[in-house]
């Protein structure tokens, strides 16, 4: 990176922790510290909600992915809107009246303790590690990126934050992510900008449309439906999307303490349900927008040399490796197959897809040598694509921006899932199984928490480089395997008023065992299922299994009274 | 009317159900802009 880059990324980064250290002043107690004394406006609650779900990986990873795999990832967001509509009808009114600090608090209130200490339990194991990959991921690809020590970039990609976020809690997360998302957005509106002005003269975002639409990039709208009929296992399309999709944002925005505590901070039940509803208005679109970035780089790359591999510290690898002599090799023909691409000027169909079929024969090749035991390299590039267009055709000072854009990104997520984690700490378990603190002790004690959990997370961060792929697949299957039952619970406390604790306790960990027995099944090759069904049968079984418990529960109970 | 009441009348419209309905009436043009876009490009 140039000089103007560093000052444009270091200047950006300070701006915030200086901005979140001002504007964090607070009282020193928890509804200053975790809720903000609830005085945030509705604009706030949105850019809150948006800015916790959107980590690095959102702008790093959906750029790449519409490029690799088309449009078709936004579908994934369908059910979204859905779900800030139950949300507001059900889940925000509740919380509101209840007055409390975090979503487990409630069920304390509905159910018993123990459903509530599980469920605070599982958000604090799930998301405690899951933050520690958000860390690590944007700072793995960022290292190898631009070659900085990866110990260094954790710290900073995890760490710098913890300042303002321990100083000045709810409040300061509020104010930072409202303006790490004017930044962001700016970054990434310009970056748009950028790919489409760099392309050749005749050729505007029509024409760039057209050549994704061509290569099948804009597949925004699929059923999964062939000839063999409907493909379980296929992630993103309109079926699993609005109903997969629905259950995984209800359970996120409805249960999970670092969303629920962005709302609980707002003036009002309907500043809370504007913040949401808006949400649900912009997020679908806001998508579209991050992967359209996509499909522009990848019509930016029809006119301008494509690299064969988007990851070079891979090709370095390589390059190490007994593969070095015939990585010479593959490169050369690839770069004379991508001269005669660029420098040919009339291409009959059959010339291209020739083309096509011999790059996609390069590529396959490299990815078999980097899954050689041998080398251990990593195959998938998709991550790195967005970045490296930045890296290599951006103007200085502009590179500057979309890295503090990275950086950024990760704050705004990570700083509210700090303040839920120490939230749920000291609510769920420290206040609840200890003898009362005083308003003071409380406040010390939230900051240590906060702190705790801000070192917690980078460690799993550089704990997950050293280990590899096999602890950041273990956290996302985590996430995923917990969110359909800890919902399950919710909807049961809410549409179900006569269950009681015990059976809604048992039915989810019935349920639990039969969505991890799924998923066991499901890597062994005996069951086809995609990852967002899991949401929807976590969900329906805890509800449908409370519902039999608690009937024949009370039948046993009125025999045995007979 | 108490104040509670006062709290929940929504902006621009008499009752929440409309913003639901408008939520809900986006997304559904969206998908359809979307079908159009995936027809007209592909």
């Amino acid at each position: 990176m140039s000089r103007p880059d560093w000052i444009v990324l270091v200047l950006t980064l300070f701006a915030i922790i200086a901005y979140g250290l001002y504007k964090g002043r607070t009282s020193r107690d928890l509804d200053g510290y975790f809720l903000a004394n609830r005085m945030v406006p509705w604009y706030m609650v949105l850019l809150g909600i948006m800015g916790t779900q959107a980590s690095a990986v959102t702008f790093l990873s959906a750029p790449g992915q519409a490029y690799t795999d088309g449009m078709r990832f936004v579908q994934y967001y369908f059910g979204l809107p859905l779900a800030m509509v139950i949300l507001c009808i059900t889940f925000v009114p509740a919380f509101h009246r209840l007055k409390i600090y975090t979503a487990y608090e409630f069920l304390e209130q509905r159910f018993d303790l123990k459903t509530r200490t599980l469920t605070s339990f599982l958000f604090l194991l799930q998301r405690g590690l899951s933050t520690g990959i958000s860390i690590s991921a944007p700072s793995i690809i960022l290292s190898s990126l631009l070659g900085w020590d990866i110990v260094w970039t954790n710290i900073f990609m995890g760490g710098l934050l913890i300042i303002y976020t321990v100083t000045g809690g709810a409040k300061a997360v509020a104010y930072t992510q409202q303006l790490q998302l004017i930044i962001i957005f700016g970054g990434m509106f310009v970056a748009g900008y950028m790919v489409v002005h760099r392309l050749p003269e005749g050729v505007g975002l029509s024409e760039a449309l057209h050549i994704g639409g061509k290569a099948g990039k804009l597949n925004i709208i699929t059923t999964g439906i062939s000839e063999k009929g409907f493909n379980w296992n296929d992630r993103y399309n309109l079926f699993s999307g609005i109903i997969g999709g629905f259950f995984l944002a209800l359970s996120y925005f409805g249960t999970d303490q670092s969303q629920v505590g962005r709302y609980l901070t707002a003036k009002s039940v309907s500043e809370s349900r504007l913040g949401l509803l808006m949400n649900g208005l912009v997020k679908v679109p806001m998508q579209f927008l991050i992967l359209l970035l996509g499909v522009l780089v990848f019509a930016f790359y029809q006119f301008n040399p494509e690299p064969v591999f988007f990851n070079q510290s891979q090709l370095d690898l390589l390059a190490r490796s007994k593969y070095k002599d015939s990585l010479v090799i593959l490169e050369k023909a690839y770069g004379e197959t991508e001269k005669t691409r660029l420098q040919t000027t009339s291409l009959t169909r059959q010339q291209l897809q020739e083309i096509a079929s011999a790059k996609a024969g390069y590529r396959s090749t490299l990815k078999r040598w980097l899954n050689d035991k041998e080398v251990g390299g990593d195959d998938n590039d998709t991550n790195y694509i967005f970045l490296r267009f930045v890296m290599d055709y951006l103007p200085r000072g502009l590179i500057g921006l979309l890295i503090a854009v990275i950086f950024l990104a990760a704050w705004g997520s990570i700083a509210a899932t700090l303040n839920s984690l120490s939230s749920c700490t000291i609510v769920d378990f420290h206040k609840r199984y200890s003898k009362p603190l005083s308003q003071e002790k409380e406040f010390q004690f939230s900051r240590i928490y906060t702190f705790f959990w801000g070192v917690f997370c980078v460690a799993v961060a550089q704990l997950a480089y050293n280990l590899g792929n096999s602890l950041i697949e273990a956290v996302n299957v985590l996430g995923s395997l917990f969110y359909g039952v800890i919902l399950g619970i919710f909807l049961v406390a809410f549409y179900r008023k006569r269950i009681g604790g015990t059976a809604v306790f048992i039915s989810a960990i019935i349920t639990e065992a039969l969505v991890i027995l799924l998923n066991v099944l499901g890597r062994k090759g005996i069951i086809s299922l995609s990852f967002l069904w899991f949401n929807v049968v976590g969900a329906a079984g805890v509800m449908l299994l409370s519902e039999l418990i608690q009937f024949f529960s009370s039948k046993l109970n009125t025999r045995h009274k007979d | 009317m108490n104040t509670e009441e006062q709290e929940e009348r929504p902006p621009l419209f008499k009752k929440w159900s409309t913003w639901y309905r408008l939520v809900i009436g986006s997304l559904v043009l969206l998908i359809l802009f979307f079908y159009f876009l995936t027809k007209h490009f592909s």
